[in-house]
């Protein structure tokens, strides 16, 4: 599958969940895929995306919180796995749109284009629900079935490049603020 | 030798308590900040440990490096939180890309509170450099700092940061020189 058709997938069956998305193409293609005050797009931290989702669902306990990663910036900080696996939030998904390249920046392969697996990194810090997907059909199953189960929850789909349509806003401060407010924190 | 500092430092009537963890912690706490996101070190460990003691009501989470603590606290903030960071001065340059392009970007605080290394009573060389630099680069950030320089001052100063911080929405940071943290000089 390619990620904005991934991306679709997710989009459509999001409801009132805050979705934090990686800088770059995820975050062009989330915004292609449905524009909506609560997701969160990040335009640099490159990395830090799967930690943005993990304090709000800190200071959310009631909601459940989606993390839009892709492999590229999550394996920039593979530690805030570990993290996650030893605090073990159980209203927390990571999705990591796995397509083995650093897409937004020329197509440079990455890790999980050879060795890595990060569903097994995930297993492997404690985080037990994790899953690898590799067509729609199979990622809408798993989204559905992370919705009645105690998380923290991991779903690599592994996806294609494609290109990116559209891009979020651009101003930052119009993003936290639309938001928060969103999420009534404002 | 040390009798005076040591005296001075001593919270009255809890042995064993030193007095500028319990300002910092009590500076925290009148703040609001009810989660502390940190990279632990020696002189932190003493923060962390009168948290737990006295204030079971703020959380505490260790990251596994302080780029990925300041995404944490982020997220909390987001989600309606007064997010405290713990971390040592080498820390700071592991967090700059994420200050400069999360927090500052974004307008979305939290008080640093960072445990100076490589300042007057260092014995490390390899902490110098980055401890030498702090101010400066907080300084090119525009990030706010303030020294706590006494250890009977340490609570109001936490307090200014933290209205600082939270009230004009930027990172702000309070600085824990080794004179502070340890009087006389070892560890």
């Amino acid at each position: 599958m390619k990620r904005i058709d991934a991306i679709r997938c997710i989009s459509k069956l999001l409801t009132d969940e805050p979705v934090v998305v990686s800088l770059g193409h995820p975050a062009y293609d989330l915004y292609a895929a449905g524009d909506r005050p609560l997701n969160f797009y990040t335009w640099g931290s490159m990395g830090l995306t799967t930690s943005i989702a993990l304090g709000l669902a800190l200071a959310c306990p009631d909601r459940r919180i989606v993390a839009l990663d892709g492999d590229g910036s999550l394996l920039m900080n593979l530690g805030s796995l570990a993290t996650i696996g030893a605090g073990a939030p159980p209203n927390l998904l990571i999705v990591v749109l796995d397509n083995g390249v650093h897409g937004t920046t020329g197509g440079q392969h990455t890790a999980t284009a050879g060795k890595a697996d990060l569903e097994g990194v995930a297993r492997a810090v404690g985080i037990a629900q994790a899953r690898t997907v590799r067509d729609e059909a199979a990622l809408e199953a798993v989204l559905r079935e992370s919705r009645g189960s105690a998380g923290p929850w991991m779903v690599v789909a592994k996806v294609r490049e494609s290109s990116p349509a559209a891009k979020p806003p651009l101003d930052c401060v119009f993003i936290k603020h639309r938001f928060m407010a969103a999420l009534c924190n404002l | 030798m040390n009798d005076l500092g040591g005296n001075f430092n001593q919270r009255a009537g809890t042995p064993g308590a030193l007095l500028w963890p319990a300002g910092i912690c009590a500076g925290l706490h009148a703040s609001g900040c009810r989660e502390v996101v940190y990279v632990p070190d020696n002189p932190l460990s003493h923060i962390l440990r009168a948290l737990e003691r006295d204030y079971p009501d703020v959380r505490s989470t260790m990251a596994t490096r302080e780029e990925e603590a300041l995404g944490i606290a982020a997220g909390l903030y987001l989600g309606g939180s007064r997010p405290a960071l713990l971390m040592q001065s080498s820390g700071l340059g592991n967090a700059l890309n994420a200050l400069g392009s999360l927090l500052l970007c974004y307008q979305i605080p939290a008080l640093f509170i960072i445990s100076m290394r490589g300042d007057p009573g260092e014995w490390n060389a390899a902490q110098v450099p980055m401890g030498r630099a702090v101010v400066p680069v907080l300084d090119a950030f525009g990030v706010q700092h303030l020294t706590i320089d006494r250890p009977e001052a340490a609570e109001e100063m936490v307090r200014a940061a933290a209205a600082l911080a939270f009230g004009t929405r930027n990172p702000a940071a309070c600085l824990l020189p080794r004179r502070l943290t340890v009087p006389g000089g070892q560890a």
